[in-house]
């Protein structure tokens, strides 16, 4: 049942391929000059000199460029977009940034189409006659109005924290900032995170775990200048391939990926480990193992700048190479020359993605990969770093200036100098503040399903596609009373179920900043309007606030983003995360600029009591879903270059979509013989939770015996109908990963 | 020596200064020397398949989503986990012996002398699509928006300013370069042009270098044969083609029985006219259908529009005489079996010329001897059941004439029965041998044809035409002349069909989902 609405949901204009819509039908006599062959659109198709670029189509000749950050992935590419007549015509790499010098990957290069996409939301909906019935256009005061009063009526009767608000890394840092206060402060639920939950909190924990404090300690320029890089369930040349032309700079740096799928990445590799799912701090334990044996390690370090080191070399004691090799499926010469490559490294990297985030060991994973930096001394220096390649163009951006799972500035809830620091920032009292962290994203689903949580509001994300486990999420989105979606696009798989839709500016019609991987804050401009009666989202926040009578006491006189950046640079004034150092206008020149320097820690003082970094010792569980005789496979999700997250955007954008039309299953030769199936083949995976239905078979050596992989980007054959609800214990993150499906012919009725 | 793209991309920008070294490295700085053109270099062994090259290609040509001048394909081999993926990033290969040029009935497409860029004019181009089944590569591409063809020049306009095409300042790991190749030196040793995943560089000598794998490039292979899409079935090419072997086969067998009439010979003008007339709307451009007679010493489409043009000038004449001497001039009669025997001359060579339109080496199904026998055998097929099956028009018409004062003459009887019977099995067994011929091919595309042919789409439709043929000789027999006329019309436009839409053409491989959108291709 859910499987059937939810793929009716996806609503995403898979067949459009015109690349400009005609507004009108032209008249009998055009046409006929057309179909005669006197008319071959010759001026659509004349080329011109566009003064800055040269030689190109007409009708990607600029009259204005304008400078902003890429909205989709964290790699954070500087851009500039051209607009000729107000309309977005041509976008280019900034060839003066930092990050990308000058080049773009196929969504950057074709992002100046999404401002003006079909399928944007234009005006506020409001589900005026109750469930069941359409979602009907209602001007701004009212729908702000039916919010408010909504929340509020549940809210009286509930209690304040019966509001859960789900956000996103999609937003500015200062929306961020301003959505964490209004949140927080104004409506006074604690029940507030963002879908970075399902994307980078592993990340965020396990720097917490290690070095006291969220951080990515190392930078860009770290994978030029290391000897060894260690690539850890990170595919970079499909999600960040900007990345990709820093690595093997150098001809004899060492690039190693330790990933079960032979992904674009593998291919790049001078050594592909073909681990075992969740064998991966198996195998960093291993590698710990084999570098203590040999004394590959750096003692002074060791001595000077960590803790735990005994009760970690007594529990590594046990990950021999022998044992290591069973757990991961390596030989053991293979673990015994990437120890010595590490270890013997002048300068070694080990960069991860979302292999080691999504999983329910994903913040010890990352603790146990900071182990072998520390134990080593490869941090805090050129070319050696633990590093997480972010998802989300600015998910650093909300987890600094957010109020989520700490306060602004990486304040902890629980530390009452940080308590009664911010609180005098805003001259409030620190009784205010909330005493702990409010429900993460998965337990506000859960709590949402159980009745805990009666409103909902998403800001900038689809669950629908995006979370795991889609028949509780559906659960959850019917059972609260009012849901609120907030987003670019209209209509979404979220916005199906949606009380009341508020439709927002997106990228290109805001102007503030995004941080990227390497703390690098970038401006990000404005160059269109927002349509229609959409209104940027900092707008709709300090409506909201208004309406809630808090606007004077939040936000003092705030008008623009640019207010809420003079605020956020007070509060994070002299913490880990600094922004005071730079104005937009010098982050804009000089294509951004990384708080807390080029990498940090560099002198091996750790934010944590002591200064030290704790080593953990962190055990190897197996993932919780094993495959039995039912079902048989292993189900891993990720995600492939044409696209970004739940397609919302690039699903819009014809050439793109074009490229990647469908979801497709790969499967392992051995397996597919097994199965009788054939490639091409529409088939059936079914997992304990759901089933998705028709879905192309990829016969590949891409994958393993007994493993499949999907993507997960498309609402019409959604994996997360089929993924697994479990969580880490630490961070929250679901096991996107593994999970045991069967995959069957599909038999179309 | 390898290149850091910060400096690339400065290149672009007209007011800053490139290091001349670098310059060097992603298009040439010096000027060409004689025997010397330009090419692509691509580098697989850099590209990681991101495809931004795609994108950049678009947008710098401003050609809609359906259009891909440059294509990103995906090769892949070994077992688990040493298996092997590499991409394939393709524009146009400036082939020193291109096809697409040779086979244009326009002149649309120029080597650049200077450059050595296969150049193809839009103004010129009348959107015959010619120029898209020559090419091995696929890469001509049909626009229906503009109603003509389009295609890679390597963006000489940017080339001229001194500035990288689109796709090389777009590949973020410099996997795509221009370099000067001898054209001389190339064509005795193009060993660089193959790859796993291309057609042979051979057949029009392909200039693109391809650095490969060291390793592995032995056992790569192409991921998109899985899917092979149906062609476009061109209905007003399998009307044209049916209607101009109907009537040159009609006549044919008209002038060897002695059997042309008046009124026959009127109506078989009449059917040409209607012909020629469908077949120029097969053009994306119809109004410029003349344009197609310009390069009849070169190719073949050229020749079958002068062949079957001047067959048409001669039955009209032929009309005319046999008008002529049934108002009085007797002496016109002498000049009807001259123009008669002209026409059947000239429908003779535009019917072999047709076929040979067909006989291209990027379109191996077609390529076949059984093309031109299935068009003559067609002819043969109709021209037997129209030769009966007019008879009681003709004699309507002119009994009708008649009235008027005309005196025509009925059309005398023809016995055709058992040419009918022999042309119907040769017809079928032509088509037999054809279909084995390609199941047994070594050819991937033969065999993928041959499979397309059998398979749910399709298989019903040659049963259809199979079952169309075996009924003719019985109708004609019966007699029953319109339905054996109904039948073998049936027959043909169904094979003909066939023969468009299973026909799988030479390309370079795509990506494992790259078939179904794209390439103007469609059912």
């Amino acid at each position: 049942m859910s499987g059937d609405s939810q793929r009716k949901a996806g609503s995403t204009p898979e067949t459009e391929v015109i690349d400009e819509p005609q507004t009108s039908s032209p008249g009998l006599w055009p046409r006929a000059m057309r179909f005669l062959g006197f008319d071959i659109a010759e001026s659509r198709y004349a080329y011109g000199e566009d003064p800055r670029f040269g030689y190109i189509s007409e009708s990607r000749i600029a009259d204005t460029w304008t400078r902003t950050t890429c909205g989709y992935c964290s790699v954070g590419c500087g851009m500039l977009v051209g607009t000729r007549n107000g309309k977005a015509v041509a976008a280019r790499g900034n060839p003066d940034h930092p990050v990308n010098r000058g080049k773009l990957c196929p969504k950057g290069l074709s992002e100046h189409h999404i401002p003006g996409a079909p399928g944007r939301a234009t005006t506020p909906l409001l589900r005026k006659a109750g469930r069941g019935t359409p979602l009907v256009p209602v001007s701004w005061d009212e729908a702000l109005d039916a919010m408010l009063r909504n929340i509020g009526d549940l809210q009286a009767e509930h209690g304040q924290d019966t509001l859960g608000v789900i956000g996103t890394g999609q937003l500015l840092t200062e929306e961020f900032y301003t959505l964490g206060k209004l949140v927080q402060l104004g409506f006074r639920s604690p029940n507030y995170d963002g879908n970075t939950t399902l994307c980078m909190a592993s990340a965020v924990s396990g720097y917490k775990l290690s070095f006291g404090s969220d951080g990515p300690p190392g930078a860009y320029a770290d994978m030029e200048t290391a000897d060894v890089v260690l690539l850890i369930g990170s595919n970079i040349a499909d999600n960040h391939p900007i990345l990709c032309n820093r690595l093997n700079r150098q001809t004899d740096q060492m690039l190693i990926v330790a990933d079960p799928r032979v992904t674009k990445t593998a291919m790049m590799a001078d050594l592909h480990l073909p681990v075992k799912p969740r064998s991966d701090i198996a195998l960093l334990n291993g590698i710990a193992h084999i570098l203590l044996r040999d004394g590959l390690v750096d003692h002074d370090y060791i001595a000077a700048h960590t803790e735990g080191i005994d009760a970690f070399v007594a529990f590594v004691a046990d990950f021999t190479p022998e044992s290591v090799s069973e757990t991961t499926g390596l030989p053991v010469d293979t673990l015994e020359r990437v120890a010595r490559l590490y270890g013997e490294a002048k300068a070694a990297m080990i960069a991860w993605t979302m292999g080691v985030n999504h999983s329910t060991q994903g913040a010890v994973t990352v603790a146990a990969i900071n182990n072998l930096a520390l134990i080593t001394g490869n941090i805090g220096k050129a070319g050696a770093s633990p590093f997480s390649i972010t998802g989300q163009c600015n998910a650093m951006g909300t987890r600094e200036s957010g109020f989520t799972s700490s306060m602004p500035g990486y304040r902890k809830f629980d530390n009452p100098t940080d308590r009664s620091e911010l609180s005098a920032l805003w001259g409030i009292s620190p009784d205010l503040l909330p005493k702990a962290r409010g429900l993460a994203y998965p337990d506000i689903i859960e709590a949402a399903v159980a009745g805990r949580i009666k409103a909902l509001w998403f800001i900038a994300t689809n669950p629908a596609v995006s979370f795991p486990n889609y028949g509780l999420l559906q659960q959850a989105l019917t059972t609260a009373k009012f849901v609120v979606v907030q987003d670019g696009f209209f209509p979404t798989p979220t916005t199906e179920f949606a009380d009341l839709v508020l439709p927002a500016g997106i990228w290109g019609e805001k102007e503030g900043t995004f941080t990227n991987s390497e703390r690098r804050i970038s401006k990000v401009n404005a160059f269109v309007k927002p349509p229609g009666d959409a209104r940027a989202d900092f707008d709709i926040f300090l409506g909201l606030a208004e309406g809630l009578g808090v606007r004077e006491t939040l936000f003092p006189g705030w008008t623009t983003t640019h207010d809420a950046w003079l605020e956020w640079q007070r509060v994070s004034a002299g913490r880990l995360c600094d922004y005071l150092p730079f104005t937009w206008q010098l982050l804009e020149e000089m294509g951004g600029a990384q708080w807390g320097g080029e990498r940090l820690y560099t002198d091996g003082i750790f934010p944590r009591e002591n200064g030290r970094a704790l080593l953990h010792c962190v055990p190897c569980l197996p993932f919780s879903e094993q495959p039995d005789a039912e079902y048989d496979l292993v189900l891993n999700t990720g995600r492939t270059v044409e696209h970004w997250h739940t397609r919302t955007k690039t699903g819009a954008i014809p050439m793109l979509n074009n490229m990647a039309p469908n979801a497709w299953l790969e499967m392992n030769p051995v397996d597919a013989e097994r199965l009788s199936l054939r490639q091409h083949e529409r088939v059936t995976v079914v997992s304990r939770r759901n089933s998705v239905l028709d879905v192309e078979l990829r016969i590949t050596g891409i994958v393993a015996p007994g493993h499949v992989f999907m993507p997960f980007h498309f609402a019409e054959h959604n994996s997360n109908l089929v993924t697994l609800g479990d969580f880490d214990p630490i961070s929250r993150e679901p096991n996107f990963k593994q999970c045991a499906v069967h995959v069957e012919r599909s038999t179309r009725a | 020596m390898e290149t850091g793209s910060i400096d690339l991309v400065r290149m672009t920008l007209l007011a800053g200064g490139a290091a001349p070294q670098l310059v060097e490295t992603l298009i040439p700085t010096r000027p060409l020397e004689a025997d010397e053109q330009y090419r692509f270099h691509f580098d697989m062994t850099k590209c990681i398949g991101c495809r931004s090259c795609e994108i950049a290609c678009n947008e710098q040509n401003g050609n809609p989503a359906g259009i891909t001048w440059r294509r990103v394909g995906e090769l892949e081999g070994g077992v688990y986990p040493d298996t092997q993926r590499t991409y394939l990033s393709m524009g146009c290969n400036h082939c020193l012996d291109a096809d697409c040029l040779k086979g244009c009935p326009v002149d649309a497409y120029t080597k650049d002398s200077a450059t050595g860029i296969v150049l193809h004019s839009a103004d010129a181009c009348i959107g015959c699509q010619y120029c898209v089944w020559n090419c091995p590569y696929s890469v001509p591409q049909f626009n229906a928006e503009r109603g003509v063809v389009g295609k890679c020049d390597m963006c000489r306009g940017r080339l001229n300013e001194g500035l990288e095409p689109a796709c090389v300042n777009a590949c973020p790991e410099n996997a795509i370069q221009i370099e000067i190749v001898n054209k001389i030196a190339w064509r005795e040793n193009y060993a660089e042009a193959d790859s796993p995943g291309m057609p042979p560089a051979g057949q029009t000598v392909s200039t693109t270098r391809i650095t490969l794998p060291g390793n592995s490039s032995s056992w790569l292979q192409r991921v998109d044969t899985g899917t092979v899409p149906l062609e476009h079935a061109h209905p007003s090419l399998v009307a044209m083609t049916t209607a101009m072997q109907a009537t040159f086969g009609t006549l044919t067998v008209l002038v060897l029985a002695s059997a042309l009439d008046t009124v026959s010979i009127t109506l078989l003008v009449l059917l040409t006219a209607v012909a020629l007339t469908i077949s120029v709307f097969h053009l994306g451009r119809p109004a410029y259908a003349w344009r197609a007679l310009k390069m009849w010493r070169r190719s073949w489409l050229s020749r079958e529009v002068l062949c079957f043009g001047l067959f048409f000038l001669a039955i009209g004449l032929c009309a005319a005489a046999s008008w002529a001497a049934q108002l009085g001039f007797p002496t016109a009669r002498l000049m009807v079996y001259a123009t008669a025997w002209t026409g059947v001359f000239f429908g003779l060579c535009g019917t072999l010329a047709s076929a040979y339109i067909y006989l291209v080496r990027a379109r191996p199904a077609w390529n076949m001897v059984h093309t031109p026998l299935d068009f003559l055998l067609s002819a043969g097929l109709l021209g037997c059941v129209m030769t009966v099956a007019m008879r009681a028009p003709a004699a309507a018409l002119s009994t009708w004439g008649n009235r008027f004062g005309l005196h025509l003459r009925p059309m005398p009887a023809v016995q055709v029965a058992l040419p009918l019977l022999v042309i119907s099995l040769c017809w079928v067994l032509n088509q037999a041998v054809r279909t084995m011929r390609m199941r047994a091919s070594l050819n991937f595309e033969m065999r993928a044809s041959f499979n397309l042919l059998r398979g749910k789409d399709l298989w019903w439709v040659g049963a259809l035409a199979l079952i169309a043929v075996a009924m003719t000789p019985l109708f004609a027999v019966a007699p029953m002349p319109l339905l054996a006329t109904g039948t073998a019309v049936a027959a043909v436009m169904l094979q003909r069909y066939l023969f468009f839409v299973s026909v799988v053409p030479l390309s370079m491989g795509l990506t494992f989902l790259g078939n179904k959108a794209g390439l103007g291709r469609a059912a």
